[in-house]
């Protein structure tokens, strides 16, 4: 790289991002602000059941209603599946609030007034609420194939576990719970559908286009190229969004009324018909001996999906990488259960099972510190994993890419910083001077300060694919196929395709949002974007600028290695030519196309990070107040430190609401939720969050794109245990159930 | 959500006329009622704005009483330097309300007139005792945010921050109703479930709350709001306890303490107010105050640390208001 492009460089500035001035003065659309001519409005009869059969739904009240256009029910609407256990509309509900029939009318009033005309004819059935009556022997199936998922556990192991523990002087046993806990997006999902008569064309709320194509188009019975999926911006993801029976349900109604159809839910009906992270319990167990060495962890989780399965053998799976990987073991066994229940479904909820994984096996160190009185941070110090990975033999062939989650042991890590994070955190939450605060209280408040430490995969996702186009105007138009779901992917793109191009930032365009216009791409998912799409466009952009050297070199009659590029000349000595005239010259586009398999097949890649808190606590009132938090991430190099230093407090904001309040509340003999609106379902503001401290360490990676690794998930697994962990270092006590609630305070437990 | 008529009458007699057409309710800010309407839990075919009503908006410090209209809205009521001065617990109650959005549309008489926030109430699919079904739903389903005092049938407890703070501070309220203007002490205001379990105070059809006065004992006193939030930024109380104190040469004269977040209807504890009046500041320490002012209560399955967490909140209040008051 010669000195005017380092000059350049893009990575490593805090750019702006490109969508700020119209997000913060009100500009941006969303989904539910297209303007349609003619459009129809459609709300959504839902199920005041748990469990029931349709038997039949009279119409005759709806129809009475001026303006009522089209009623969708499960006897009408085509047979086709939006996911393997999710039919377009079904003639079973499996949760309250579950879809029974859709409504389209001329205005929304009207189809709000109309759902509530419809009659329903249920079959009452026995349902479950949670994970032991789905699994009690006389409980309903909730699917075919019965309510514990592929009938067994997903179980993953290195070693031999019971030898381990045969091994140890301690073996410690806990039992953990974590809430069923939702992204509460403000913006609800949306969808509008309008279909020509040959094109079918959704505008949704999405986190992947491409997916949500592939699955409007089989779940309606249509080839993919009649589907077009635009999606405006997302107003908040955090995983979730992924889901299109909305969309095929608009669709549908607009393909019979030959109009476009809107959907939007309201604020209840996105609680519950959204997707929420996993609610666990989960059985940890732990092998130590008096010097300190870990000889066994045993990890047994259920989790669960509520009524559908959505992402959740993704999720069960990621909730094992803690106990499988975070400390150097030999013996490690995970088993995984997801159980269907009748309440509103599980799915993707940032970092998926980690947080649930990590909060169980991170507390659980603690007290086998504890238990040989070790300081529980040189307990880590002593048994983390190191960059050399876990010990064992390798079985994934050479040759072939690792898995970024793997079990077995044997393969290095591309780069593993857990040592240097762990050492930043603890001085600057001057960690071994903590057990002198335990006498420093305030009138009963006493003081504690807890840590945690976590490994989390993502980076390499599926395949990944970039077009670049250079431009007549000097500009270049770079199209992915991924979307921002808010976390600022597409200005960290843009840095990333500006730097391999070797041009100023202001001549890149980004091109998103419809499938259509852009390449192929997974669902913006599983901290995959930077580094996927990143190396995608890098790839893509040295075969333009190869291409364009060449082009140029001809165009000149001068050696192509006698080139030079200033970002927007080529030239040789005196010789000169414009990428402007360079593109005019070749038909106005010089386009290059690239599509990868992200990943490596020599290393696991990983990110990890520490998390330290300082905090007080006052048993009599329930009340903590934390002093101060520091979040030591390893993710490699940081492209933009403002926007990763964002989504480090963004995660940590949202799981301070995992730790202390949130929790989607099921009563019991009904299966309603009670809280599925911003008052009870306690979500912190941004006046509830303390000051957090964000430091980056760790180096460049070798596999990633300009040396980055994942970051937009990890944030969220490390609060939860480092809060539990100072709590008990505070109190003494434990605190194995989320949400740490103040009465839960106040009773102890 | 059914679409329903507004009426913004010009004078209190108009407001009436229209308040006794069947199905129409009081606007006043509007943040509560509206929410319900959205909800689905109340229908309305009529709502009426008291907002153009002369004098319902005004703070006046009379001789014998500060008098506050019952549309002064609690923004309002949180800033006036009068209140901070002569009853500060009323303008700290009120600054603890929701969040700076709903005060400034949020009035004193529409925080009085608040219908609980209990959860089986406020969701439509629940046909519970207070919507005219045959069931308390909190007796035997998730009851961590109801009430462990007077429950009876109907486990609510009252929203409203306000209401706690003019109880220390033995206000009276005024309403316009089949007998014209009359005025009644704040106690008497708000029924329990036992009187009527549809209700949480004695307004009935067509009847306005027009304002609520300060009695001139209760001026001038040091005063403390302390609310249990789980979300410090918007929470309705878990508890809370507001305490009006007066003290003159070392020695408490006056006392008001009431209580929030545990009973159907603020409560008074008259019992406490009575052991500290006559007590001497100096030397007065919390702790060595035996609570024991509770034996009625009954914690259900999900609310015992209420008790605990009251008891706890009074003696943080006592002796935050002491230091106030000595200082």
């Amino acid at each position: 790289m010669n000195d005017m492009v380092s000059k350049n460089r893009s990575i490593g500035n805090s750019v702006i991002r490109a969508d700020i001035l119209e997000k913060v003065t009100g500009k941006a659309l969303y989904t539910a602000d297209l303007k349609f001519s003619d459009l129809l409005h459609a709300r959504i009869v839902r199920s005041p059941h748990p469990h029931a059969n349709i038997i039949s739904v009279d119409l005759s009240c709806a129809w009475n209603l001026s303006g009522v256009v089209d009623v969708l029910t499960p006897f009408n609407v085509p047979e086709g599946k939006v996911a393997p256990d999710l039919p377009i509309l079904d003639t079973r509900v499996r949760f309250v609030g579950d879809e029974v029939a859709v409504v389209v009318a001329e205005n929304e009033l009207v189809a709000k007034e109309a759902i509530n005309t419809i009659d329903v004819e249920y079959q009452i059935l026995g349902f479950s609420v949670d994970i032991h009556q789905a699994l009690s022997s006389g409980a309903i199936p909730i699917h075919a194939g019965g309510n514990l998922i592929n009938g067994s556990a997903l179980v993953e192991s290195r070693g031999d576990v019971e030898q381990g523990f045969a091994k140890a002087d301690i073996v410690l046993e806990e039992s953990f719970t974590t809430p069923d806990h939702h992204p509460a997006a403000l913006e609800p999902r949306a969808a509008t559908a309008f279909w020509d008569g040959k094109l079918l064309r959704v505008y949704k709320t999405s986190r992947g286009i491409h997916a949500d194509r592939s699955a409007i188009s089989s779940a309606l019975g249509l080839q993919l190229e009649q589907v077009e999926v635009i999606a405006p911006h997302l107003g908040g993801g955090f995983g979730s969004k992924d889901e299109t029976r909305l969309a095929v349900l608009a669709s549908v109604a607009s393909m019979r009324s030959q109009k476009p159809v809107k959907i939007e839910l309201d604020r209840e009906e996105e609680f519950l018909a959204g997707r929420r992270r996993h609610s666990t319990q989960t059985k940890a167990k732990i092998g130590i001996t008096h010097s300190g060495d870990i000889t066994g962890i045993d990890v047994e989780t259920i989790m669960d999906t509520g009524a559908y399965l959505s992402s959740g053998p993704g999720v069960v799976r990621r909730a094992g990488q803690a106990a499988l990987y975070l400390y150097e073991c030999p013996n490690v066994r995970y088993k995984g259960s997801l159980v269907y229940t009748n309440t509103p479904a599980a799915g993707s909820y940032r970092a998926l099972g980690a947080p649930q994984g990590h909060f169980a096996l991170e507390s659980l160190i603690d007290r086998a510190a504890n238990a040989i009185e070790m300081d529980p941070l040189d307990f880590r110090l002593k048994n983390h994993v190191s960059p050399k990975g876990q010990q064992g033999e390798r079985v994934t062939p050479i040759g072939n890419i690792v898995d970024t989650q793997p079990v077995e042991g044997g393969i290095p890590f591309s780069s593993n910083c857990l040592r240097e994070c762990l050492m930043t955190g603890s001085k600057m939450i001057n960690w071994y001077d903590r057990d002198k605060y335990e006498y420093s209280t305030k009138k009963g408040a006493k003081i504690g300060v807890g840590m945690s430490m976590f490994v989390y995969r993502g980076g390499p996702g599926g395949k990944s694919s970039a077009v670049i186009d250079a431009l007549d105007d000097g500009n270049y138009a770079v199209s992915l196929g991924v979307m921002d779901v808010g976390e600022g992917a597409l200005t960290v793109l843009s840095q990333i395709a500006a730097d391999s191009l070797e041009i100023g930032i202001d001549a890149i365009q980004i091109v998103v949002g419809n499938t259509s216009l852009t390449p192929k791409a997974p669902i913006t998912a599983g901290s995959t974007v930077t580094f996927s799409t990143g190396k995608a466009i890098i790839s893509a952009a040295h075969t333009l600028r190869e291409q364009m050297t060449l082009k140029a070199a001809a165009y000149l009659r001068v050696p192509a290695s006698d080139l030079k590029f200033d970002g927007t000349r080529f030239f040789c000595g005196k010789k000169t030519v414009s990428v402007r005239d360079l593109v005019l010259d070749n038909g106005g586009k010089i386009s290059v196309s690239k599509t990868i398999e992200p990943g490596s097949t020599e290393h696991v890649i990983n990110s990890f990070g520490a998390h330290f808190v300082k905090l007080r606590v006052d048993e009599t009132i329930g009340s903590v107040e934390i002093l101060k938090y520091v979040a030591v991430h390893d993710s490699g190099t940081i492209i933009n430190p403002t926007l990763a230093q964002g989504q480090v407090r963004g995660g940590i904001s949202q799981m301070l609401g995992y730790t202390f309040t949130e929790d989607m509340i099921i009563d019991k003999s009904t299966g309603i939720v009670l809280n599925a609106n911003y008052l009870d379902h306690k979500s912190p503001t941004i006046r509830d969050i303390p000051k957090i401290d964000v430091v980056f360490v760790g180096e460049n990676d070798p596999d990633g794109p300009y040396g980055a690794k994942s970051l937009g998930e990890p944030p969220s697994i490390g609060p939860a245990p480092a809060i539990a962990n100072a709590l008990y270092n505070a109190t003494g006590k434990t605190y194995p159930n989320l949400p740490i609630t103040m009465d839960r305070i106040i009773e102890g437990s | 959500m059914k679409p329903f008529v507004y009426q913004s009458p010009q004078n209190i007699e108009e407001a009436v006329s229209f308040l006794k057409l069947p199905g129409y309710s009081v606007l006043a800010g509007g943040s509560d009622i509206l929410g319900e309407i959205k909800d689905d839990v109340v229908e309305v075919q009529g709502l009426v704005d008291l907002r153009k009503l002369e004098g319902l908006s005004d703070v006046d410090e009379a001789e014998s009483e500060v008098r506050i209209g019952s549309m002064v809205n609690v923004s309002d009521l949180a800033n006036n330097g009068m209140l901070v001065r002569r009853c500060p617990v009323l303008p700290l109650a009120a600054r603890s309300v929701a969040t700076e959005q709903i005060r400034n549309i949020g009035t004193i008489g529409g925080n009085l007139c608040q219908r609980p926030r209990c959860w089986y109430y406020r969701n439509k699919r629940f046909d519970c005792l207070k919507k005219g079904g045959d069931v308390c739903f909190a007796v035997n389903g998730l009851n961590k945010y109801h009430s462990i005092i007077g429950g009876h049938r109907c486990h609510i407890v009252h929203p409203s921050d306000i209401a706690v703070a003019l109880m220390s501070l033995n206000a009276s309220v005024n309403l316009f109703d089949k007998d014209g203007l009359r005025s009644l002490p704040i106690e008497d205001f708000f029924i329990s479930p036992e009187v009527d379990v549809t209700r949480e105070n004695i307004l009935g059809k067509g009847d306005i709350l027009t304002r609520i006065d300060i009695p001139k004992e209760a001026l001038d006193c040091s005063g403390i709001y302390l609310k249990a939030k789980e979300r410090e930024s918007m929470d309705f109380a878990l508890v809370s306890v507001a305490i009006s104190i007066k003290i003159l040469d070392g020695v408490i004269e006056r006392c008001g303490v009431s209580v929030g977040g545990v009973s159907p209807v603020p409560l008074r504890i008259k019992e406490l107010e009575e052991r500290l009046h006559g007590l001497r500041v100096k030397g007065f320490c919390s702790s060595n105050l035996t609570m024991d002012l509770f034996r009625s209560a009954k914690p259900m399955s999900d609310n015992a640390y209420k008790l605990p967490l009251l008891e706890s909140y009074l003696k943080k209040a006592l002796d935050e208001v002491l230091s106030i008051s000595s200082n």
